[in-house]
């Protein structure tokens, strides 16, 4: 592994290790992507092997059947604490991409998780985001509270200098640790090339497309690529000019306005 | 005295509309630099007060913060009207409609033609109260959040957003017919497109009709102006 791999993860083991000392109450986010699946990886190498925490996957229902089928293989295979977070209710209702984008993830994606904190009392949350995926993911925080209606004061976050993670004095519902913030999509690929990590197979391309970040369905589309391998996935991101998430169909400006306007004491 | 109060004019869109009777005699930008975020109720009571007053307004309870007319510039003058202006004469019923339709729209509740028209209606009822008020007090503020309101959603429409700048271009010409006495327009921040919305920018806008002299002022640097205006001391 080179020099920069290993500086990468040297600290996202630290993070994930001062996280577990800090939180009485630590789960994991698993979406299968390429991000969360090397970040289960590193939670697996910070604690030698076994992942210590419960590891929730948020089920809309609306995933692609390949994501389900890596799901299942891998958490056997890595002896996984999988906890399936599903809104029962708001399917039963009727809920679904067809309601609009935003009401759907709300529903699906942000209110099962809501559930799910509440019920089992998480104190702090594992997620794989990265700052180079999206302009306000850049604002982000290695620890980053949130109060109960997931709301992100991110005008009003600790430093982090020196590599001190102090929890912020106010009261918070929980807090967001964010081990790969400082990665890029493309030290993620060499990562995942390096220790060999199993990959979902919407990676890579078929008949002139793939999918270069996974979400639902419906709401995610492919982009036109040749890169049918790790290495050809690496290659491609030295050149490519398309943003990762362009095949996501969430509306980031319009969730960019929303968060600045509730900063600014709009809503 | 006649103190257009334009939220969010931008210095960028009054040139590119060539909007002349909102640049006057002195146009130029202010600079919010001593702000940490571009609040307009702490900008508007910076304004009326002469200092900082970002410290003293939590963003909860923003909405509801009032300042006494004594800790304003406005009883340097014998009479005066502050029409809707945050921190002092907010209509607050008007404002917290916007707000909820705001909320709405970002809640897939709502849709943008539901929220203009109720924002181009305040904008109609500040007009009338304003215009019918010229000429009866010695200083008469006049706030209008058009640009603000209209831009949040819309600011990468140039369709609506030229409509909104006409429609102030016109006020402004208005007043200059009305009168001639000191007449001062001024916004909290200017605005910056985030493909179709529009976030608050870092640069306020302002111009007189008098030779102000003024570089980059900040905000609170027009408190001194106006007591000299109030004292004749200013021609």
């Amino acid at each position: 592994m080179d020099d920069h791999l290993i500086d990468l993860e040297r600290r996202s083991i630290s993070l994930i290790r001062e996280a577990k000392a800090q939180f009485k109450n630590l789960a994991v986010l698993w979406s299968t992507g390429k991000d969360s699946t090397a970040t289960l990886w590193l939670c697996k190498k910070s604690f030698f092997g076994e992942i210590p925490l419960p590891v929730i996957h948020i089920d809309t229902g609306y995933k692609f059947p390949e994501i389900y089928e890596f799901r299942d293989r891998i958490s056997k295979e890595w002896n996984l604490d999988l906890i399936i977070a599903r809104n029962e209710e708001a399917t039963k209702k009727g809920m679904s991409p067809k309601n609009g984008k935003l009401a759907c993830c709300t529903q699906l994606k942000t209110e099962a998780l809501k559930n799910l904190i509440r019920k089992e009392e998480y104190d702090a949350l594992i997620l794989a985001i990265r700052r180079d995926e999206h302009g306000i993911r850049a604002k982000e925080r290695y620890f980053s509270p949130r109060d109960e209606e997931f709301h992100w004061r991110y005008t009003d976050q600790p430093a982090e200098l020196w590599d001190l993670y102090v929890k912020p004095s106010e009261d918070f519902s929980h807090m967001r640790v964010h081990p790969i913030l400082h990665w890029t999509e493309l030290d993620v690929w060499q990562y995942v090339k390096h220790e060999g990590l199993p990959t979902n197979p919407l990676y890579f391309a078929k008949d002139g497309m793939r999918y270069r970040s996974l979400g639902c369905k419906p709401c995610t589309v492919p982009i036109p690529s040749k890169a049918s391998t790790i290495d050809e996935i690496v290659e491609e991101l030295t050149t490519t000019e398309i943003p990762e998430r362009a095949g996501r169909a969430q509306d980031k400006e319009r969730a960019y306005m929303m968060q600045k306007l509730r900063s600014l004491g709009y809503m | 005295m006649i103190i257009l109060a334009l939220d969010a004019l931008d210095l960028n869109m009054v040139t590119k509309y060539k909007c002349k009777n909102l640049m006057q005699n002195e146009y130029g930008q202010t600079s919010l630099a001593e702000f940490e975020l571009e609040r307009t109720v702490v900008l508007w009571a910076s304004f009326l007060t002469g200092k900082n007053m970002e410290p003293e307004i939590p963003v909860k309870t923003q909405w509801e913060f009032k300042l006494r007319p004594e800790q304003t510039f406005l009883p340097f003058f014998k009479t005066h009207l502050a029409i809707d202006v945050p921190a002092f004469s907010l209509k607050e019923k008007n404002h917290a409609e916007e707000r909820r339709l705001l909320k709405k729209y970002f809640d897939e509740e709502a849709n943008v033609e539901e929220y203009d028209p109720v924002v181009w209606e305040n904008h109609e009822e500040n007009k009338k109260d304003f215009f019918g008020s010229l000429g009866q007090y010695d200083v008469v503020m006049g706030y209008f959040d058009l640009a603000d309101a209209i831009g949040h959603l819309s600011f990468g429409l140039p369709e609506k957003m030229e409509k909104v700048y006409i429609e102030l271009e016109q006020m402004a010409q208005e007043v200059k017919t009305r009168s001639d006495d000191h007449i001062l327009v001024i916004s909290d921040h200017g605005m910056k497109p985030v493909g179709r919305y529009g976030d608050h920018s870092r640069n306020g806008f302002y111009s007189a009709n008098r030779t102000l002299g003024l570089n980059l002022p900040k905000i609170t640097d027009f408190y001194n102006i106006i007591r000299a205006v109030a004292k004749g001391e200013s021609s």
